[in-house]
């Protein structure tokens, strides 16, 4: 019994120092941000700040509009994620509840789309949002967006609608219900937990997006990803800076995805933990 | 009773279809037809038949980049794989605090990947990179140059592995920790009572209950690392000299950079069969697991 007691302080002690170890990146940024920017490129590095300074945020603040860049990443993550969320519950829906065979080749299909590479279709979207008229706006990237992401609710969703019995919407059809009242009125508002959870995930993937944006927008719908990227090309000087960028575009989902890891956990064991 | 009739279905469908319809299905087509022609940069188009496929295979085509993208998803998952179920025994024990270490390390979970690509670059960089500078410190290394991560070709791939294990090792754990917390815990209790030790509780125990996460985690992974993008494109674009090329890079520097698009159509639609068939399979014997054995 000792042992086993020693084999679990053991095994504390390990996670704790893999924890610290996989913290080290952040912790680095987060000192990096604070440090005046010339002692972000000093040789020998050093991890800590030897003097405190807010220097970095002023130069990220000089060199991009922080401010637009990020209302627009916002605005577009939550604009494409409602209409993803809404559309692709309701279609997954009439997917899971149909018995037709012809519900069992759309599952097939949303998963195929579930797996096309972004970065190789961007350039047909490119020309169809310029033929629409709609580059650099904000609304070409929601639609954009939520096209993308719609794939990933469907198939979210549809692991969800699995575990509610059907005898609910039964229920509601001897009562007269409509599907699509069944669905707004019963069978939505008991699946909240599952949209939450696609919610989640599609703002994040939405937020983190760097390549749709990069093609698709040049001054007025930029976003954060494609401002902080500008750092790419310049010089070593802006590396201060864009740990700034970093850590303020960063600092938002780590919060919010430590309140909502309820959420996420379920969202990425969907369908495959049976439970 | 039959809930959804096929119009309900349907009516339901169309809103959704339609945008993935345009954003999605269309392009797609757009592809396979493009991948049939030569098209110059003022868009004139010749019909060239099955060229583009040929030219892909050849050795100024996409072979380098094949096996990057293979080195790429072989280190990179791997490697999160072994973690994360390591990780995952480490995190099931309950202790005090056990919760907030396991949300701590879950936080890189929804980090973009550009940031985790520009965090890595960073800290990669050789002279002031903080990872050589430790290095160094430690005794590994003599001299902060002695490994260039982002410059040298035989390290450039390694380091966008690194940062790519950085970010999804805790996918892996947390999708191997929810397999194992949905085991039978009794089949355990009853393997500890015959006397079954550590070692032997997690081979013949978890390791067979947790498979079919393991291989849908795995699946997923597969084909995120092929698809890798962000990552790579913020630390090497790619380079040097190509070493750290995968196909979406070289799909993407063809259609933007080069306008190459009647070869970077004809790469995608190859791209895209390899993936969606490696899914298919995948998923059909994980549906069926009768037919497996």
């Amino acid at each position: 019994m000792k042992i086993k007691k020693q084999g679990k302080k053991l095994a504390i002690l390990v996670s704790v120092i893999l924890t610290l170890f996989w913290l080290f990146p952040y912790v680095y940024v987060i000192c990096c941000s604070f440090k005046p920017g010339a002692e972000v490129i000093a040789i020998p590095p050093s991890f800590f700040p030897k003097t405190f300074s807010v220097e970095n945020f002023t130069g990220l603040f000089d060199r991009m509009d922080v401010v637009s860049y990020l209302i627009n990443s916002l605005v577009t993550a939550l604009g494409s994620t409602v209409i993803a969320v809404a559309l692709g519950s309701l279609a997954a829906y009439a997917i899971q509840r149909s018995g037709a065979k012809l519900s069992i080749f759309l599952v097939v299909m949303i998963l195929c789309l579930k797996m096309i590479p972004t970065s190789s279709i961007v350039v047909p979207i490119y020309e169809v949002i310029c033929d629409m008229g709609l580059y650099d706006t904000r609304i070409a990237l929601i639609i954009v967006y939520a096209a993308i992401n719609m794939p990933f609710v469907m198939w979210t969703m549809l692991s969800f609608y699995e575990g509610v019995p059907t005898t609910l919407d039964e229920a509601a059809y001897m009562d007269g219900a409509s599907s699509i009242d069944t669905f707004c009125k019963v069978i939505f508002p008991i699946c909240m937990p599952g949209v939450a959870t696609a919610f989640i995930f599609t703002l994040f993937l939405a937020w983190n997006d760097f390549l749709v944006s990069l093609l698709l927008t040049s001054v007025n719908a930029k976003t954060f990803t494609v401002g902080l990227a500008g750092f790419l090309s310049a010089y070593n000087l802006d590396l201060g800076p864009m740990c700034a960028g970093a850590f303020l575009f960063s600092f938002p989902v780590m919060v919010l995805s430590v309140a909502a890891q309820k959420y996420i956990v379920r969202g990425m064991t969907a369908g495959a933990v049976k439970g | 009773m039959r809930l959804i009739s096929k119009k309900t279905l349907l009516l339901f469908f169309l809103p959704g279809a339609v945008f993935m319809g345009i954003f999605l299905v269309y392009p797609i087509f757009k592809m396979v037809i493009d991948s049939f022609y030569q098209i110059g940069i003022t868009g004139n188009r010749t019909f060239i038949g099955f060229e583009n496929y040929m030219k892909a295979f050849t050795a100024s085509g996409c072979l380098k980049q094949l096996k990057n993208t293979l080195l790429y998803i072989v280190i990179a998952v791997s490697i999160e794989t072994v973690m994360g179920f390591l990780a995952a025994l480490l995190f099931e024990l309950d202790y005090k605090g056990s919760k907030l270490i396991r949300s701590l390390m879950m936080t890189p979970l929804m980090i973009a990947p550009l940031v985790a690509g520009l965090i890595w670059k960073l800290m990669l960089s050789s002279s002031f990179g903080i990872v050589n500078e430790l290095l160094v410190r430690i005794g590994i290394l003599s001299s902060a140059n002695d490994i260039l991560w982002l410059a040298d070709p035989k390290w450039s791939l390694l380091a966008c592995c690194i940062a790519d294990i950085w970010l999804t090792t805790p996918y892996m754990m947390m999708m191997i920790l929810a397999g194992l917390q949905g085991l039978d815990s009794g089949l355990i209790e009853a393997a500890r009572i015959d006397g079954a030790n550590t070692i032997q509780e997690i081979f013949y125990i978890k390791l067979p209950g947790i498979k079919p996460v393991l291989l849908t985690a795995l699946s997923v992974r597969i084909v995120d690392a092929a698809k890798t993008f962000d990552i790579i494109w913020a630390m090497t674009e790619g380079g040097p000299n190509s070493s750290s090329e995968t196909i979406s890079i070289l799909i993407y520097k063809n259609l933007v950079k080069y306008n190459n698009t009647g070869y970077a159509s004809a790469m995608a639609v190859l791209f895209i069969i390899v993936l969606v068939a490696f899914t298919l399979i995948f998923m059909q014997s994980l549906w069926n697991p009768k037919k497996k054995d």
